[in-house]
């Protein structure tokens, strides 16, 4: 007779009466299976925790993400935002479905260099951009934002030094209604900053402005916000053709499309919140159309979206390390990844998921990683069925800013495989190891040795 | 021994009710078989027994999972006795 599963023995109290200050409980089903490949065999076979990212599930959030927005509008151009995800894999699937790539320093400017984009099809945003990098921007042709008037007079002498003609746009920061306001990047719209800033350049004679550009914040799930600042860009385009005869190349409206995670703390769940991509593109293409800007002369639509267009296709998959009952009752769950693989549950109350089949039975825990500090939890208290030590667990919609803000503390940053359009793994960043870190260190000659 | 309390009325559904406090409290499936187990007398060896010919378990994890509920219950107050036999 084959024997039963057994399942931790638990008992909880019932608060009758009173509404759960989780909301609603809800099942947690299992996800055994990414793109048909079992998260089981993919731990055993790269080791435990693993990032994994769906190429199918990039692809088709690019693809409907372009249709939102080129059903609405003639002349569409994504850019890759480096920052939310520079693994050269996971770039050059969004390269080949047409994406430029958007890079906010030297570093990521060379990455995507490297991974064959055009100079003239990267866009180089932010304030820390050297004079060797506006050097090489410049004599590549890419597309310079100016973030500030430092910048920009740099960029005059550097045009004048050079003898070059460098493309450039202004960014813009603005009041859309969303606080606070990200006025620490670019040109100021309202108190008429954004605008000398143009006739600065008009008046170099030196540069070619071909755009204008604006990212009013990140995980927006306002609408109307896009739809003032695509109005407010729009009436700088205007006022510029009006004075200058100038028609701009393009408007990049920036990122921050929310993802469908879930804010911490946030009632309802970001699958029913975020905006959906014809939402916003709903939103921003009318904006532009239905400005004063001439027909004919509609500047092509930047988007630098970011975590919307890659948080859903990233996992993260460990095992249970240990579970404990904490001083006063309440229950913990230790797992094998913590907040320096998963910055983002700084942010977000994760999707975190059994593996294995569990009962209905559910407790009140929280999830807390591995490290040696306080701060490392993963997920506060949540209902979470009743894994025991050696079972596995999956985090889902961790592609977004992980891969690129992970901390490496007191271990290895761990194995990231991309399962292809078949779900077969490929490993796309090694494990570190102690070579890797090592590697970067040097030990001055009188600390080499010691007698213990 | 561990003993459940005189005033702690307990369902074939694993509803526990405790009436000097009102408070109640559900066990899941594996939790109500050591309660019942516990209140027909058998001491820890008894309970193991019973677990081991039924379940998918080794001998050590249900120890610490077994100390791990027992500590549970005297935390709510529904138990009385020591925890090792
Ligand atoms: C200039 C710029 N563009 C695009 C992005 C991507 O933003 P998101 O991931 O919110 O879409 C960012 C992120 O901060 C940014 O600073």
């Amino acid at each position: 007779m084959s024997k039963l599963t057994f399942e931790r023995p638990i008992i909880q109290r019932v608060n009758a009466g009173l509404p759960s200050k989780y909301g609603i409980p809800r099942r947690l089903e299992p996800i055994s299976h990414i793109d048909g490949s079992s998260i089981r065999s993919l731990l055993e076979e790269f080791g435990s925790p693993l990032f994994v990212l769906s190429e199918q599930t990039i692809r088709k959030t690019y693809r409907e993400a372009y249709r939102a927005f080129s059903s609405r509008y003639p002349n569409v151009q994504f850019s890759w935002s480096y920052k939310t995800n520079y693994l050269n894999a996971v770039c050059n699937i969004f390269h080949q479905e047409g994406a430029w790539a958007e890079v906010v320093s030297g570093f990521e400017y060379h990455k995507a260099l490297e991974n064959g984009v055009p100079g003239e099809l990267i866009i180089f945003n932010g304030p820390d951009k050297s004079i060797e990098d506006l050097k090489l921007a410049i004599s590549n042709n890419s597309l310079i934002h100016i973030d500030h008037f430092d910048e920009l007079y740099d960029i005059i002498h550097l045009s004048r030094e050079m003898n070059e003609r460098p493309k450039v746009a202004i960014r813009v920061n603005m009041d859309v209604g969303i606080y606070p306001i990200w006025d620490r990047f670019g040109f100021n719209y309202e108190n008429g900053e954004a605008w000398d800033a143009i006739n600065r350049v008009m008046a170099s004679k030196t540069l070619d402005l071909i755009g204008l550009h604006t990212h009013i914040g990140t995980y927006i799930l306002s609408t109307e916000a896009y739809r003032i600042a695509a109005g407010k860009l729009a009436s700088l385009a205007v006022k510029l053709e009006k004075k200058y005869g100038l028609a701009l190349k393009y408007i990049d409206m920036g990122g921050g499309f929310a993802s469908k995670n879930t804010l911490r703390g946030a009632y309802y769940p970001g699958t029913d919140t975020a905006p959906s991509f014809d939402d916003f593109a709903e939103a921003i293409t009318s904006g532009l159309m239905s400005s004063e800007i001439k027909p004919d002369h509609l500047p092509m639509l930047v988007l630098e979206t970011g975590r919307a267009l890659i948080d859903e296709a990233g996992y993260l998959a460990g095992t249970v390390l240990a579970t404990k009952r904490l001083s006063d009752g309440r229950r913990a769950t230790i797992i094998d990844a913590g907040v320096n693989l998963l910055f983002t549950s700084f942010w977000y109350d994760h999707d975190i998921r059994p593996v294995e089949i569990v009962s209905d039975q559910t407790e009140d825990t929280t999830l807390y990683g591995p490290l040696c500090m306080n701060i490392d939890v993963v997920r506060g208290n949540l209902m979470f069925p009743l894994l025991k030590k050696g079972d596995h667990y999956v985090i889902r919609r961790v592609g977004a800013y992980n891969n690129t803000q992970w901390l490496q503390f007191i271990t290895f940053r761990p194995n990231v495989v991309m399962l292809d359009m078949k779900g077969k793994p490929h490993l796309i960043r090694r494990r570190e190891s102690l070579e890797t870190i090592n590697s970067q260190e040097e030990i001055p000659d009188h600390l080499k040795n010691f007698n213990l | 021994m561990l003993k459940i309390k005189n005033n702690i009325a307990i369902s074939d559904s694993g509803f526990v009710f405790d009436a000097r406090t009102g408070d109640s409290f559900t066990l899941n499936t594996t939790g109500l078989e050591i309660v019942q187990l516990i209140k027909e007398g058998k001491d820890y060896q008894g309970v193991l027994q019973v677990f081991l010919d039924k379940y998918e378990v080794d001998p050590e994890s249900f120890e610490r999972y077994y100390l791990d509920f027992v500590a549970t219950l005297k935390h709510m107050n529904l138990i009385e006795g020591n925890g090792e036999d």
